[in-house]
Order: C-alpha cells, then sequence, then structure tokens
C-alpha cells in the first residue's frame, strides 16, 4: 500500500532539513511519496524549488511533489490563480475566516491543522459542507500533537477528535500529515494511521488517510496540469 | 534454630518444615491458563533511527512515558504492554515490544509520539506485527 506525507517543509520556508536530508528519511520511512509545502516567495522560487525536487527525486528514488502553502487571503488568492505550476495547495488553517475561505476554494487541496492555536476546532458544521462539496482535505497535523504536552495537548486533541467526527459525517476528506519541519519530525505511516484510528476514526479509514486520500490528491493534480484537463469531472478526449 | 525455651521443640521444628515448603510452591511459576482464557498477545518489531546509539535503559524509559502520559495509567494497563528486554539489539536498533491483540493500534500510536530518548532526536519505524515471536524474523 502506497503512503503520501503531503506536509512537509524544508529549509526552503521554516524547515531544518534539507531536500535530500527529508526524502532519504521518507523513503527509509516507507513512503512511496512526500511533498514539499513552502511559502511562496514569487515564480524564481518555483523554478529553484523544482530544481531540488527533481535531484532529489532522481537520488533518492521516491516521488516528491511541489506544494504551497497559503498564510493569509492574499496569498490564497495569488496562489489559486497559478494552480497549474504547482501540485499541491494547502491553506494554512487557524483563523476562522481563512478557514472559511479555504473551505471555499474548489482549487485548495487541503486545510492545515484548522485547530491551531484555538480553543475551539475552528470548523463548523457549514465550513464542513463547503470542504466537503469543494473536496478541500482536513489535515490531522501530527507535528502540533508532538510539540504539545499535558494539558494543551489534550484540549488539542479534544478539537481534533471534533473536526474529525464532523469530517465523517458531511463526508469530508481526511488526510494525516506528519507537518514535519525536520527529518527526526517524520513518522512511520502506521503509526500516524495508528494515532488517528485513536481520535475516532475506524483504522481503515486511518489508513486511507495517510494513503488513498493523499494519493486522490497528487494524482488529481496531476491531471489538473495535463492540457485536456477543463475542471473536475471534465476533460478533453482526442481521438 | 533454638527451640529449648519451648517444651513442643519437635512440632516447632514440624511447623517451620511446612512453612518452607509452602514458601517453595508459591516461587514455582503459576499454571498455564486454558487456551479460551489466555490473553491473545501481538509483538511489534520495531527499529530506531537516530543520530547516535540508543542504550535500552532511554527506550524503556521513553516508552513507558509516553504510554503513561497518553493513557494513563489504567489505559496503559488495558494494552498489556511489556517491552521485551532480551531482544533488543543495541548495535541494530531494533526492539520489540509485547501488547494484547485489541491494543495494537494504541501501541503503535504510543510509538510514533516518542520523540527523544534522552537528549537523542528519534524516530520509531515499525517493522512487523505477529502473533508470534517466529513471525517477526
Amino acid at each position: 500500500m502506497p503512503f503520501f506525507d503531503l506536509h512537509v517543509h524544508s529549509a526552503f520556508s521554516e524547515g531544518e532539513s534539507s531536500v535530500e536530508q527529508l526524502a532519504a528519511t521518507a523513503k527509509l520511512l516507507g513512503y512511496s511519496g512526500i511533498c514539499f509545502a513552502e511559502y511562496y516567495k514569487g515564480e524564481e522560487q518555483i523554478k529553484k524549488l523544482a530544481t531540488e525536487i527533481q535531484k532529489a527525486k532522481d537520488k533518492v528514488g521516491i516521488e516528491i511533489f511541489l506544494g504551497f502553502e497559503a498564510r493569509n487571503s492574499k496569498e490564497l488568492n495569488i496562489l489559486a490563480d497559478k494552480r497549474k505550476k504547482f501540485d499541491v495547495l494547502l491553506v494554512h488553517g487557524g483563523d476562522v475566516s481563512l478557514n472559511r475561505e479555504a473551505a471555499e476554494t474548489p482549487q485548495v487541496d487541503i486545510l492545515t491543522h484548522p485547530e491551531a492555536g484555538r480553543y475551539d476546532s475552528g470548523m463548523n458544521h457549514i465550513m464542513m459542507k463547503l470542504a466537503a462539496k469543494n473536496n478541500v482535505a482536513i489535515e490531522v497535523n501530527f507535528r502540533e500533537v508532538l510539540m504539545t504536552s499535558k494539558k494543551s495537548r489534550s484540549t488539542l486533541l479534544q478539537n481534533i477528535s471534533s473536526n474529525i467526527a464532523m469530517a465523517r459525517k458531511f463526508h469530508a476528506p481526511i488526510a494525516v500529515c506528519s507537518g514535519a519541519i525536520s527529518h527526526w519530525e517524520l513518522r512511520d505511516p502506521q503509526a500516524m494511521a495508528s494515532f488517528a484510528s485513536q481520535l475516532g476514526l475506524t483504522l481503515n479509514e486511518a489508513t486511507d488517510c495517510v494513503s488513498k486520500v493523499p494519493e486522490k490528491i497528487v494524482r488529481e493534480s496531476e491531471s489538473r496540469r495535463s492540457t485536456e484537463w477543463i475542471a473536475p469531472g471534465v476533460k478533453i478526449v482526442r481521438k | 534454630m533454638d527451640c529449648a525455651w519451648s517444651e513442643n521443640c519437635e512440632e516447632v521444628k514440624v511447623r517451620e518444615k511446612m512453612k518452607q515448603r509452602m514458601r517453595t510452591r508459591n516461587k514455582r511459576e503459576l499454571k498455564i491458563l486454558l487456551p479460551t482464557l489466555r490473553e491473545k498477545e501481538r509483538y511489534i518489531a520495531f527499529q530506531i533511527v537516530s543520530e547516535e546509539p540508543v542504550t535500552y535503559a532511554d527506550l524503556e524509559v521513553a516508552v513507558w512515558n509516553t504510554m503513561l502520559d497518553f493513557y494513563g495509567e489504567f489505559g496503559t494497563s488495558q494494552t498489556s504492554m511489556w517491552l521485551i528486554k532480551n531482544l533488543y539489539d543495541e548495535q541494530m536498533q531494533f526492539g520489540v515490544v509485547r501488547c494484547n491483540n485489541e491494543s495494537v493500534a494504541a501501541v503503535l500510536a504510543a510509538l510514533g509520539l516518542i520523540n527523544r530518548l534522552g537528549d537523542i532526536r528519534v524516530v520509531v519505524k515499525v517493522l512487523k506485527v505477529s502473533g508470534t515471536l517466529k513471525g517477526l524474523r
């Protein structure tokens, strides 16, 4: 079964490890592919990143995808316009208005940690229905759990469980990602799936959140970048 | 033993002998449970990926503390978890943890939460889950 981690930061944005180090550790842990979710800094950055990623792909031998994480509404609009130039569009969740905007935008693939820095879960049933309608995956971010303890971890887990329950009810996709900024923060995919199964998902659902859901996101993104793609579910068939 | 002061010295000696026999019998291993009553075990093989070699003592402390912090004393008790000391290979950094069949996901989740062993940053890689030790090889 192929496993994918779609939220990893390299030294190009806020990470501590290089693209190659992260890719090598991901391969060691059994991942079939990872996505570097960097912060947008301009067109040149896209080209530079793409070159680094290609080098790492050739050396390490796993699939490596390029993604960008929008931190505010302005960045989201810019990245949504440039959607075909990269593989995965993530939105840095936590702010309710940005969470809502991400759920309403069909170009967005993943809404990362909607509960981050909040006392509540950051999502309500209306936003979850929108996310389900626009196929925006809700992320369970493992790094948030790793970096907290005691009371703050307990509150965080409550909020994540609440989001998972709502996502299951309204059939919004859920993706479990490491959110790693260093190769020491990558985690075994089975451990991440098992962790998600403790928060309200069945083991099969949790395993799909680490394999089928992220795989579907990257394959759809690949087809979106082809010239035949018009809109979700619509493409030109040449005879 | 000095029993010169007692009138029933022989009786005291016999009683002491019987007590000694009872102590020996209790030290022997428990009789094995019936198959239907036995807990179904699972063995999880894992490898520690780290910057420096990790000792068994650090591993044991980290695994137990993570389980206890995350699940509490009662929750950890429900998993019947045990880290098998004889099977830890310090060179290969390979270890085996045992738990019951219903708690495999819980123990795997806890292994994923292990961040550091002492001062060393680590990543735990799960190798295999099996019902027998032979099946792990």
